[in-house]
Parts: structure tokens; C-alpha cells; sequence
């Protein structure tokens, strides 16, 4: 689904941010992961077209992405940022989410349709004519993820989707990602909650002072104890629990956990 | 965050000086001129400033700015060289167009003092933090809260610009086109202002209870976050400015 080839970037003249990045994106939801500055949310940002790579390549459903503005790439890739401020325009909860159907060229009939069903994806559709701002902050972070999803895209890249989220809210935003890998969506997320990562993604990428140190499926990956310190990601707590209980296959989840002893 | 500070860490003895004294010889190097109008006078004022700037290595950092200048003060030779009321003694033709003597001289009057004055400022504004200067300013009395919405403008504007391009990217990720001809822009400018301009107050709101809950109402005397800046000759540069400054406009009156 994505080919990256080869790819770097620097900001200005300074050293490159990310070097040397080959990875493919298949249909696998995949949780991108490393500490702060690791350089996960630029390269995202290049995936999106948002920034311009020095050297290499993406293409995207083989089409090379270089030569599309970021705008033409969002009928297929769709970037839900992290701060929910940052991405509000409109004055009503239904206009919000309609922004992006409409910039894609879509009737305003289905633009609404579309930002309708997203709605009732995130439970916000009892707040169409809310103002967005009135919303606390975790309902920001859902009408932003229905905002993108009403464009419907085939990529959706979430980041940090579980900030601000209560035990409820992370279960809403499971929810999502299981609707849309169930409509054959690629779902990625750049992500700090590992808990979350090991219950809900079957691929991890840990990047480490813009490289790739670890790539492969979630179990394998936190499996890497030593790989992860060099990183300074932590496994989930279970996961931690489980080997310290000398448990010898890597544990992901809590029932994984139960289902062992 | 890119910072709207056109402060240059280096090591001279200009930044060693404290911003007081500086602030004082931009006041001495507009006053002097003034009061004893030469272009000796101008002339040595300008090679000063150059000096020090030279000095603390900002000059290139100079260029840009005395090149703007330059491009206003040209059109203010060509005006008055031309068409100054007092022009008599004709000093060059070119074509239908003449140039004179006293419209030139007055121009070279004008374009010396601004010379003179931006090169004082940049002395200032180029060897001193921001929040030195403020920090400064609050020890010789001036209100702290002044002094806070001064240095809150140097955080303000950046975090504003860095906000303005998140916002950008959110709209272009939902398909807003923000590149291309200047319509385009402008249709992709005008949203943006409604989320940066809530997004201000929001954080101006938040700023202000931060302030108030860490006691900055209080009406105890306050500290200081840095140590003062004190430079060796301080005292005696002021004292030498001051004098002749007197001098200076004694020489004026009486001779």
C-alpha cells in the first residue's frame, strides 16, 4: 500500500532527522513508536505530503507522491494530529466534519451523509449542531478522528489518538480502529500508551534517532527487551509482569496473561 | 520554535556591557549629532557604531537592515536634491533632471542621522537578550508587568507563527489547497485566522491564571530570574557619556 524508499530529511542545512528509511505498509494496522524527537511525527508528515523529502521515495498505491500536494493526497491518506485545537474551523459539529468531504469535491449531500455515519462512528452524533469548542477535550479528539474518516480515506494515520482519553474514550477509539480495519483500512498510529499498542496492532515500528531500530509484528517486537531499552520504550506492563514471572513467550494483553497460568 | 529575537550569541566585550549602558549610548549617539550638527560629528558617530558592531561580530547581521534603509533613503536624496524648496547651486545634470547642492547636503544630513540611529539600535538589539534588556529595565523601576507583556511578545508571536503552520498542515491534510496562486492562498489564509485568534485568547487566558497562581500579583518585593548583568566599566562609560554630553551642549551655547 506504501513503499517507502530510501528515504531522508533534515530541517534547514542540519543533520538529517531521518536517514536511510526503507519500509512497506501493507494492510497490517501498524503503531509507529520511539521516544520524543525519534522523528515518528515527520516522517508521518512526509507520508501525508506535508513536508518534502531530501532524498528517496514514497509512493502510495503506486503513485509516487512527490510530484501531489498535500491536499491532493488527502482522498487517500488521512492525518489526525495531535493537538485537537489545532484542526477546528467550523462552528458547528456538522460543518466541522463536512470540511473535508467538501475540500475532496463531494456533493454536500453525500459530504453530509459520509460526515453523518463518521459521527456515529466517534458517538457524536447527538451533537451535530454543537459548537466544537464547547466539547471537552477528549470529544475534540473524536470529532477530529470523524473528521478525517468522513473523507474516507484508505490510510488513516492517528497521532497520539488516546491523549486526554478516559477508560471509556480509549474504548470508543478500539472500537474505531477495529471498524476500520474491518473496512480494509490501513490504521497506523503514532503512539506512547504501549498498552495500547500491544492490544490493538499487529505491527510495530520502533524508530530511534531517525532510523528504523525495530520492525516486524507487535509480539516479536516487544519480545526485544534490550533493542526497546536502547530505544527508552518501555514494553506494556504485562508484558513486563509476565517475564519477570519468568514467563517464557512474550506476553501482549491481560488475558494472554490469564489464559497462561 | 523559531525565535523573533535578532539576538547573536558570541563572546565580545559589547555583550559583556550590561543593557543599560547601551540603552545609554543610543541615547548619546542620537544627542550629540543633534546638538552639535557636523558631519565630523555625524561621521565619527557612524564609524563608532561600526567599530563596535565590527566588534561584536554582527555586522553581517546588519546588512539586511542598513540595505532596506538604504533603499528609503535613496528616495529621500533624489527628492530633496532635486526639489528642495532652498535648491540654487546646480551641482550635476542628468538629462531634463538636475541635482543641487543644498537639497544634497541636507539629504546627507538626514541619511547620517538615520544611519547613525539604526546603527545604535542594532548595537543594542543585536549583543542583548530580550530578557536581559526587560530584566534590566524592571531593576531601574519599571513595572514588572511591563516588563512581562514586553517579553511576552518574543514568546508570543513565535508560538503564534508555529501555530499558524499546524493549523496550515491540518487543513491541508483535509484537503484545503493551500499552494498555488495568491486566491488560492488568500481563500486558505482566511480560515485560519478564526482557530489561531481563538487559539490566542485560549492561551492568553491560561497564561494569565498561570501568572496569578504562581503570585505574580503579589506585592512582595520580587527576585530575579537572572543574575544581573554587570560590565567592569559600566559606571565610568555612563559617567564619560554624561559629561560629554554636557560638554557637548555647553560648546553649543557658549562658543
Amino acid at each position: 500500500m506504501i513503499k517507502v524508499s530510501n528515504l531522508s530529511f533534515s530541517y534547514g542545512k542540519g543533520t538529517p532527522l531521518l536517514s536511510g528509511i526503507n519500509l512497506e505498509f501493507d494492510q497490517r494496522s501498524t503503531a509507529i513508536i520511539g521516544q520524543n524527537g525519534a522523528g515518528k511525527t515527520t516522517f508521518v508528515k512526509l507520508l501525508k505530503g506535508l513536508l518534502k523529502a531530501d532524498e528517496g521515495e514514497v509512493t502510495i498505491q503506486d503513485r509516487d507522491i512527490k510530484t501531489e500536494t498535500a491536499a491532493e493526497l488527502a482522498k487517500t491518506i488521512g492525518l489526525v494530529f495531535q493537538n485537537p485545537n489545532d484542526q477546528i474551523f467550523k462552528r458547528s459539529v456538522l460543518d466541522e466534519v463536512m470540511f473535508g468531504p467538501l475540500n475532496i469535491k463531494l456533493d454536500k449531500a453525500r459530504a453530509r451523509e459520509y460526515a453523518f455515519q463518521a459521527l456515529k462512528m466517534v458517538e457524536l452524533d447527538d451533537k451535530l449542531e454543537s459548537n466544537p469548542h464547547d466539547l471537552s477535550l477528549s470529544e475534540k479528539k473524536l470529532l477530529c478522528i470523524a473528521s478525517i474518516v468522513a473523507m474516507d480515506p484508505d490510510i488513516i494515520i492517528l497521532d497520539e489518538p488516546t491523549i486526554a482519553q478516559d477508560h471509556s474514550g480509549k474504548e470508543k477509539i478500539r472500537q474505531i480502529i477495529k471498524t476500520l480495519k474491518d473496512r480494509n483500512k490501513l490504521v497506523m498510529t503514532i503512539i506512547h500508551d504501549m498498552d495500547f499498542v500491544a492490544e490493538n496492532f499487529e505491527r510495530t515500528i520502533v524508530f530511534n534517532e531517525g532510523r528504523v531500530l525495530l520492525d516486524g509484528d507487535t509480539r516479536q517486537v516487544f519480545s526485544q527487551k534490550e533493542m526497546l531499552e536502547k530505544a527508552n520504550v518501555e514494553p506494556p506492563g504485562i508484558t513486563q509482569l509476565a517475564e519477570k514471572l519468568g514467563f517464557k513467550d512474550t506476553i501482549l494483553t491481560v488475558e494472554e496473561f490469564i489464559n497462561m497460568k | 520554535m523559531k525565535s523573533i529575537s535578532l539576538y547573536e550569541e558570541r563572546a565580545s566585550f559589547v555583550h559583556d556591557v550590561d543593557p543599560i549602558t547601551k540603552l545609554w549610548y543610543i541615547l548619546f549617539a542620537i544627542l550629540i549629532p543633534i546638538i552639535l550638527p557636523s558631519f565630523t560629528i555625524s561621521f565619527l558617530f557612524v564609524g563608532i557604531s561600526l567599530v563596535l558592531l565590527l566588534a561584536a561580530q554582527v555586522i553581517r547581521k546588519t546588512i539586511p537592515v542598513f540595505g532596506f534603509v538604504f533603499l528609503i533613503l535613496i528616495t529621500v536624496v533624489i527628492i530633496q536634491g532635486m526639489f528642495k524648496p532652498e535648491n540654487e547651486t546646480v551641482l550635476f545634470q542628468i538629462g531634463p533632471l538636475t541635482m543641487y547642492k543644498e537639497g544634497l547636503l541636507y539629504a546627507l544630513t538626514i541619511t547620517l542621522r538615520v544611519i547613525n540611529i539604526i546603527g545604535a539600535f542594532m548595537i543594542l538589539i543585536l549583543t542583548t537578550k530580550p530578557s536581559d534588556l526587560v530584566e534590566s529595565l524592571v531593576r531601574k523601576g519599571m513595572s514588572p508587568r511591563i516588563g512581562y507583556v514586553i517579553s511576552s511578545v518574543f514568546q508570543i508571536i513565535p508560538e503564534m507563527m508555529s501555530s499558524m503552520g499546524t493549523i496550515m498542515d491540518a487543513q491541508r491534510a483535509r484537503g484545503m489547497e493551500t499552494e498555488g496562486n495568491l486566491l488560492v492562498r488568500i481563500k486558505a489564509f482566511l480560515p485560519l485566522l478564526g482557530p489561531v485568534v481563538l487559539g490566542s485568547l485560549i492561551n492568553t487566558k491560561e497564561r494569565a491564571m498561570a501568572l496569578e497562581v504562581r503570585g505574580f500579583n503579589s506585592q512582595v518585593p520580587k527576585t530575579y530570574l537572572y543574575e544581573e548583568k554587570k560590565y567592569r566599566y559600566s559606571r565610568a562609560l555612563q559617567i564619560a557619556m554624561l559629561l560629554l554630553t554636557v560638554t557637548a551642549l555647553a560648546w553649543r551655547i557658549f562658543l
